[in-house]
């Protein structure tokens, strides 16, 4: 079994309009997406991405609308909103930086060696 | 209900979706092979506890808060009901309190606030002549000037109120009419209920109001067209307008607007006369200050052949000023202002009583739900949450009094009306519910909630778990704080009450005073109305006759002991000033030549028991052939004439540049009040009737009768009809009634105060005996203690009493320093006491300290009744 990885604090929400954006999903769907792209490492808890849903949508970076879902039942489907691109795209970049500079703390090699 | 709904749907949908998730879930979980039970198993694990989740859902979604108000409401709602008694008194209070705030709020609204009903309120504006004695209306060829001239203005409109008469299917009447130009009502902008309204080229059609058609015409829906003779011609009716915009004085209703060309022509060329108000919108982009300046140059190229005299230049025709119409031209601001703002203090002062007296009560009931307040606290609930829910429940109570409140108040206005409805100069206020008071009784509201709310909640969240859980609510709710604070509080609703019953003390002493004032004339038994001759008959001998012989009649009538005429009469509210010059005087200014003129019968005197001092009195032979005389007031004899005696002196008027009218005084006669009961007195010159200064139009018949002088005014009116049935008369009164109507407002604050005491009295009464109730059952054990050592049943009462007077007095000690504070304050609305009137706080005081033993002998009773074995059990 590979490696499962525990989610950084407050990268849900990240993680979750970036399903959302790849194509309007349910919130079954967010979950199996995550699981996908992550090829299952990810460890969530599967009902703590509802609050997190219910918030980004009180927020308005998601929208919701029910629909039917593959197998024909009722679900409710999020897209991303256009406030929600704007916000994703600024927590890629700060997490972008946020990690190389992490990263170059972390690389740094003893002095001498 | 919407926000209950919608939020039902959300629990639902929620609901399905995170069903939707799980089975989703358990289905691939089934699918990829394992056994359906222990599928399902996995997957509520995985998904984690529901129930918080759907929590956090909520909270993220931002509903936990409603959910807490609805439950605080639940809750209030059930210790209401629990206590209703409690709840009563309360709600009762705030009403009172609120109530008394929204009512005077709502008289000031409608005499001071309130913008005319008409388009755009803030862009009409009253083109005035101004000078020393303050704004007037220009003459009306200055009208004409302005308006065909004037380039600033988008429109230009006149109009002028008078009682008009009118002659409908033969039978003469009176009306409050106006005469307005043809553009004055597209100037307002308001539409006709029916009909249509005027156009300049109107010369024969008149406008009625609504009130005037429902009162006058039945509502006939046939009024169109209608036609009745006014101005001696026929005019016809061609629209019905809203009452409220038929005139821009407030509170004086008008019935019949008609052309003003159809006024008196020479009126309408008179190029000094002061008789009409120019309203006007400015074009879009103008400057107010751009069209004043434009209209003042027109108005000094007016004035340069215009005959008048520098000093009447300078007081009236200086120059012209644009002032702000947007609330009509209001007589009463001025009059009513002042009073109304203090009954606005003090109707305040109210409602802190009630407050206080509501905070005190609700302090007790927290110190009672103290143990409650514990056990919730130690099981988790945050103090915010107890300070949130006793101010939840302020608030009910307050939203339920101020209800209440603004349903007294519309009972009140009512009564205040009544005050304003009488008299000659009837005031009709428009004291509908606006948006205004509303608001102002919502924040009122609110306000009171968090001023009388904020001491309970803090002392809730005060609450100590611990001790609150471990000893009895009896012991807890006697923490010598809270007593201290609801000591205080009782304190200070002493104070509030003797602030208020002292100042309605101040306000009936001085209203007695003025009651009492030496008027300087009979007002017992006199009747008085206003007899108008048609005008033709006005200049004509014939009229003389007509007097003369209404005279002889009505004095024949048994019961009536004499009849004299009069341009006016004491406190009728009219007067009629002039210019005088006397030989030898030298006026200072202007105002030097001010005295009051009027025109009387010989027996006029006598009729108000005004004393002869020197010379003599007019006779039937100073008619108009004989020598021309007059007599003088007191006062206006020592003005001009010092120690002299002014027999034989002659005068002149001076505001009649054409005539030469030179009078010769023959006597003296004491000072009456005239204008009004608080007035000095002013200078006054008496003239016959039939050497009057210009014709008489319109006369007072004054009748002095034996016993009740209203009793006599249809057999009156009923002689002045037999002699001649084209006379009209009109505002029948008494002279008894002409002097109370003259001291409205000072009534009005009388009476509202006196109420305000009363009310503040019985909250502060209301709160003594519950904090002395309350003593008694506390200190139920000390009290059998005192007993049991020998202590005597009035020694106990005493005990209890004592407490009360301490209260009290420490009450009485903090209102009286306030007391002169707010006495001399409102000195301007006093007369003829200081703002420190003994007697007045002595009745106040008195009134209190009775009321406080009052509301101290029940529980003290109770006291000294107690059975002290089981008192001392009790514990």
């Amino acid at each position: 079994m590979k490696k499962q990885v525990e989610l950084v604090q407050g990268t849900l929400d990240m993680l979750i309009l970036k399903a959302v954006s790849l194509g309007g999903l349910h919130g079954y769907g967010v979950l199996l997406r995550l699981q996908q792209l992550t090829g299952g490492r990810l460890q969530i808890q599967q009902g703590s991405l509802y609050p997190a849903l219910y918030r980004l949508e009180r927020q308005g970076l998601v929208a919701s609308e029910w629909g039917e879902s593959d197998n024909k039942r009722k679900a409710k489907f999020y897209t991303l909103t256009g406030a929600g691109k704007k916000q994703l795209k600024a927590e890629e970049k700060s997490w972008n930086r946020f990690s190389t500079v992490v990263a170059s703390v972390l690389d740094a090699v003893p002095e001498g060696s | 209900m919407r926000i209950f709904r919608r939020r039902r749907q959300f629990e639902s949908e929620m609901d399905a979706e995170l069903r939707f998730h799980l089975e989703a879930y358990v289905n691939d979980l089934v699918r990829s092979g394992v056994e359906r039970k222990e599928a399902e198993r996995r997957g509520r694990l995985e998904f984690g506890a529901t129930e918080s989740i759907k929590d956090e859902c909520r909270q993220a979604w931002g509903l936990q808060q409603i959910d807490e108000l609805r439950a605080d409401l639940r809750l209030t709602f059930r210790t209401i009901r629990r206590n209703p008694g409690f709840a009563a008194i309360a709600i009762l209070s705030l009403a009172l309190g609120i109530g008394a705030n929204s009512a005077i709020f709502g008289l000031i609204d409608a005499v001071m606030l309130r913008e005319l009903p008409v388009r755009d309120p803030g862009g009409l504006l009253f083109v005035q002549t101004a000078g020393t004695s303050g704004h007037d209306g220009p003459p009306y060829p200055f009208y004409e000037l302005l308006r065909d001239r004037a380039s600033s203005y988008q429109a230009i409109g006149a109009y002028s109120a008078s009682d008009m008469e009118l002659l409908i299917d033969g039978g003469r009447e009176q009306a409050h009419g106006i005469g307005v130009s043809g553009n004055f009502f597209d100037i307002l902008g308001v539409p006709p209920v029916i009909g249509r309204t005027l156009t300049p080229s109107d010369d024969a059609a008149v406008l009625i109001s609504r009130a005037f058609w429902q009162r006058r015409f039945g509502e006939d829906p046939a009024i169109l067209g209608r036609t009745l003779q006014m101005f001696d011609r026929t005019v016809t009716i061609v629209g019905v307008m809203p009452s409220e915009v038929m005139s821009l004085e407030r509170g004086s209703p008008v019935d019949i607007a008609v052309p003003i060309t159809l006024s008196d022509a020479a009126r309408l060329r008179s190029r000094d006369a002061l008789w009409v108000a120019i309203i006007a919108r400015l074009k879009p982009g103008v400057q107010p200050e751009q069209a004043s300046a434009e209209a003042d140059v027109l108005f000094q190229s007016y004035m340069a052949d215009v005959r008048v005299l520098p000093q009447v230049r300078k007081m009236l025709f200086d120059h012209i000023d644009l002032t702000p119409a947007a609330k009509g031209f209001n007589s009463l601001r001025t009059r009513f202002s002042q009073p109304l703002i203090a009954l606005m203090i003090l109707a305040g002062l109210v409602l802190m009583a009630a407050c206080v007296n509501v905070a005190n009560l609700m302090l007790a009931r927290a110190a009672a739900r103290q143990r409650d307040f514990a056990v919730r606290l130690a099981i988790g609930a945050g103090r915010g949450r107890l300070i949130r829910q006793t101010l939840t429940e302020a608030l009910v109570l307050v939203g339920a009094g101020s209800a209440l409140g603004i349903a007294l108040a519309k009972q009140g206005e009512t009564a205040l009306a009544a005050f304003f409805g009488e008299g000659r100069n009837q005031i009709v206020l428009d004291l509908s519910l606006d948006w205004r008071i509303l608001l102002f009784t919502l924040a009122v509201g609110i306000f009171t909630g968090l001023a009388f709310g904020i001491l309970p909640a803090l002392q809730a969240s005060r609450t100590d778990p611990a001790a609150g859980l471990q000893s009895g609510s009896r012991s807890v709710a006697g923490s010598p704080i809270s007593v201290r604070i609801s000591h205080g509080l009782v304190i200070l609703q002493v104070a509030l009450s003797t602030l208020l019953l002292a100042g309605a003390g101040l306000f009936i002493r001085s209203l007695q005073q003025l009651e009492s004032v030496d008027l300087g004339f009979t007002r017992e038994g006199i009747l008085t109305m206003e007899v108008k001759p048609p005008r033709d008959m006005a200049g004509n001998p014939q009229w003389l006759t007509a007097q003369q012989e209404i005279l002889d009649r009505v004095a024949a009538m048994p019961g009536v002991r004499a009849a004299t005429w009069a341009t006016t009469t004491p406190l009728s509210g009219r007067g009629r000033g002039a210019l005088l010059e006397v030989p030898g005087f030298a006026a200072r200014s202007e105002n030097d030549k001010d005295v009051h003129m009027a025109a009387v019968s010989p027996q006029y005197f006598e009729i108000f028991g005004i004393p002869r001092l020197i010379g003599r009195t007019f006779t039937p032979r100073d008619d108009s052939s004989a020598p021309k005389v007059a007599i003088l007031n007191e006062t206006a004899a020592r003005f001009y004439f010092g120690n002299a005696s002014p027999i034989g002196k002659k005068v002149r008027f001076a505001n009649y540049p054409t005539h030469d009218l030179v009078y010769e005084i023959i006597g003296v006669v004491k000072d009456t009040k005239h204008d009004s009961v608080r007035d000095q007195t002013s200078r006054y010159i008496y003239l016959p009737i039939p050497q009057y200064v210009e014709r008489l139009n319109r006369l007072v018949l004054a009748v002095r009768c034996a016993g009740v002088a209203s009793v006599f005014a249809s057999p009156v009116r009923h002689e002045i009809q037999s002699v001649s049935s084209t006379l009209v008369t009109d505002n029948v009164t008494t002279v008894e009634n002409q002097v109370r109507q003259s001291l409205t407002s000072e009534r009005l604050v009388t009476a509202l105060s006196s109420a305000f005491g009363f009310l503040a009295l019985i909250l502060a009464c209301s709160g003594l005996y519950g904090i002395l109730a309350y003593a008694v059952t506390r200190r139920t054990s000390e009290i059998g203690i005192r007993m049991a050592l020998g202590a005597t049943k009035g020694e106990t009462v005493w005990l209890i009493l004592r407490q009360a007077l301490i209260l009290a007095a420490c009450g009485i000690g903090i209102g009286a320093p306030v007391v002169f504070v707010l006495g001399r304050i409102s000195r301007t609305l006093l007369y003829g006491v200081g703002s420190f009137d003994l007697t007045a706080f002595g009745g106040a005081l008195l009134v209190l300290l009775v009321c406080a033993g009052i509301a101290a002998i029940v529980p003290a009773r109770r006291a000294s009744r107690l059975d002290p074995i089981s008192a001392l059990r009790c514990e």
